[in-house]
């Protein structure tokens, strides 16, 4: 018997350190690194490296650029998960409740893969495309406001600082509305028919049973989508750098935390300040992981 | 309170060539508790669903009252549901999941809580209002969603197989507690099952499907009485009716040399139609005597003698015709047969049922 255990953890042992043994070289020690070089003013290619303290968190505070990354950063936190949850809801109710009588809608599966569609891109071919889009003259979509007879709509999408930081939002949606919609989907046939039948019987309209007993039934995966369009929209990095002018622009209207990190380390060579930024984002996507978690850490609700 | 009526009700699936529920016709009355029975497979849930508005009406009508509901949305219909697995909202409590309907159609607060703590207190919920459905038995899952229906004071209740999830004592109990319920409410019930004891236990009146037809609707009584087919003859009843097809004489049907007697014109009804010279005879196994050897009875060479405390039944084989077919006796226990032993049956007069060898239809 004891014996036995004693083989069990060796086994344990050997598939478990290997793992950590990578994870403490590829992830701990670039972390380590981050925080150490954010006390420094390192260049980057020099050999020589001081130790400045909080010096570059101090400067970080007083940055201009830093601050308007923060306040876009802030308000795609808001919007990007808020808006891609509730389209991403809606798509999947739609398609898992749409049809007669809360069944499925016929080519559900067809609707679900077209949505998906974006997720099989990268970022910056999605930046690129969208570009095309909002280009002022030849994009499709001033092409198209201008064919229905909505030219007073036309707009120059990313050259107005007004409007560059809600195209930029407007494109992170799409990306990623048609995988949400795939999870949801997903987390919503796993609900008992007879459940959304009873509440159906009890005179729950769609809406009713959406919001009622389906949405309850979802927080898992809700939340969860919380998290990771969160940190999503705290980066933003790739599709600003590949999209705006400037990039950033126009008036830094979509400057973002990345870029700013970015441009510091490699445009100017300033890697230490580059690593505060770093580590600063690093404690906002900490913070707002842990606080999405929380806040519905109640009981969980098992299908029955 | 209200009376429902099936008119030539039809349920075909897409894709499907057989129709779920055929052309049923079904009357039930104000109050009654009327049980669906049958295989599985027969069309009774469906035929309930098709009520409840869950499932399409693909010809024919039905009628809650005298108003057409066929092609009316649930909700529009004032009925309540009570299904197999419950489907209680596992993150409502006992109390929220009761109340949901109610608070969806405004019933002012009070109102709410005078009906649910009344439907608490008459299933004995009153300690568990506040509990999820997964702290929850069984049983008291079952009581929440009764208690759901109840407070609904619906029209019309459904059930769909309510007590099928539930160990076998309770739901004995739980049975006996649903018909009282019944009673004391009086709302008219349609009640599905596929357990034959629990519709003849419950039943004002029982409707036995098979294949998506209607077979027959009568009483628990009737219908033990007087199965209108073979069918029913051998599904009402535990253990079930001997049911044989054997060689038809003027005088009656020949078991080897014993004859079960008929009258002249049931004899006349049994050739009629393509019956030839067969007859189908039923004898249940409690309508049925051990005789001696020289009174008569059919030899029967005993397999299986199962001891119930109460009595006994007792399993054979006896050659009709040259083929083994197997019979049923239930025997007091004093004159318990041993394994191997032969024994001989005997019908009781008038307690046999004969039926058209083709139709299968009672004569």
């Amino acid at each position: 018997m004891a014996n036995d255990r004693h083989g069990r953890y060796r086994f344990l042992a050997g598939a478990i350190l290997p793992a950590l043994a990578l994870y403490a070289v590829f992830v701990l020690s670039p972390y380590a690194q981050a925080f150490y070089l954010s006390l420094t003013d390192w260049t980057g290619v020099s050999g020589q490296v001081q130790f400045v303290g909080l010096d570059n968190f101090t400067r970080l505070v007083r940055d201009p650029l830093f601050l308007a990354a923060l306040r876009n950063n802030g308000l795609m936190l808001v919007v990007v998960p808020v808006v891609t949850i509730a389209l991403g809801l809606l798509l999947a109710a739609l398609v898992t409740f749409g049809g007669r009588r809360g069944s499925a809608i016929r080519g559900a599966s067809s609707y679900q893969t077209a949505y998906f569609f974006p997720q099989l891109l990268s970022l910056p071919i999605i930046a690129l495309l969208w570009q095309f889009v909002y280009h002022p003259n030849d994009g499709l979509l001033n092409g198209f406001l201008r064919a229905v007879g909505l030219d007073a709509l036309a707009r120059t999408w990313l050259g107005d600082p007004h409007l560059a930081l809600w195209a930029v939002m407007a494109v992170l949606v799409w990306s990623s509305v048609g995988f949400y919609m795939v999870l949801f989907a997903a987390s919503m046939s796993a609900i008992p028919t007879e459940i959304i039948e009873a509440a159906v019987l009890d005179g729950a309209g769609k809406l009713a049973t959406l919001w009622r007993i389906v949405l309850p039934l979802l927080r898992d995966s809700v939340q969860v989508a919380f998290v990771y369009l969160g940190v999503l929209a705290l980066d933003a990095f790739a599709v600003v750098q590949v999209m705006t002018a400037g990039p950033g622009g126009p008036d830094n209207a979509t400057e973002v935390i990345g870029l700013g990190l970015y441009r510091n380390a490699f445009t100017y060579s300033r890697f230490g300040y580059a690593a505060a930024m770093g580590v600063a984002l690093f404690f906002l996507t900490l913070t707002l992981a842990v606080l999405a978690l929380r806040a519905g850490r109640r009981e969980r609700v098992e299908l029955a | 309170m209200a009376t429902v009526t099936y008119t030539q009700a039809t349920r075909i699936y897409p894709g499907t060539e057989r129709p779920a529920v055929d052309h049923l016709d079904l009357e039930i009355g104000d109050g009654e508790f009327l049980v669906l029975v049958g295989p599985s497979g027969c069309g009774k849930s469906t035929s309930l669903r098709m009520l409840a508005g869950l499932e399409d009406v693909d010809e024919g009508s039905i009628h809650i009252d005298n108003r057409d509901v066929t092609h009316l949305p649930p909700k529009a219909r004032d009925i309540a549901m009570v299904f197999q697995n419950y489907a209680l909202y596992p993150h409502m409590t006992v109390y929220e999941n009761m109340a949901f309907a109610l608070k969806l159609r405004k019933t002012s607060k009070a109102e709410i809580d005078r009906r649910v703590k009344e439907a608490a207190g008459l299933l004995q919920l009153e300690e568990y209002l506040g509990r999820k459905p997964k702290a929850l038995s069984g049983g008291q899952r079952q009581r929440v969603a009764m208690g759901r229906a109840i407070v609904r004071e619906p029209q019309v209740f459904l059930m769909d197989e309510p007590l099928s999830n539930l160990d076998a004592k309770l739901r004995v109990q739980t049975r006996t507690q649903i018909a009282s319920l019944q009673a004391k409410l009086g709302i008219t019930t349609v009640y599905v099952t596929h357990d034959q004891i629990e519709a003849m236990t419950m039943g004002h009146r029982v409707a036995v499907m098979l294949d998506g037809v209607l077979q027959q609707v009568d009483t628990p009584r009737a219908l033990y009485d007087k199965p209108s087919n073979v069918f029913v003859a051998g599904f009402i009843g535990s253990p079930a009716m001997n049911i044989k097809t054997v060689s038809l004489t003027d005088g009656g049907a020949k078991f080897i040399d014993m004859i079960v007697p008929l009258t002249r014109e049931e004899v006349e009804k049994a050739r009629a139609n393509g019956g030839g010279d067969k007859v189908t005879i039923g004898f249940r196994p409690e309508d049925c005597d051990l005789v001696g050897p020289t009174e008569g009875g059919l030899p029967v060479v005993v397999e299986l003698v199962e001891d119930l405390g109460s009595d006994a039944n007792v399993y054979g084989h006896a050659a009709l015709d040259g083929v083994s077919e197997r019979f049923v006796v239930r025997t007091d226990r004093r004159h318990m047969p041993n394994m191997g032993d032969t024994v001989f049956v005997k019908p009781r007069a008038d307690h046999n049922h004969a039926f058209h060898a083709a139709t299968g239809e009672r004569i």
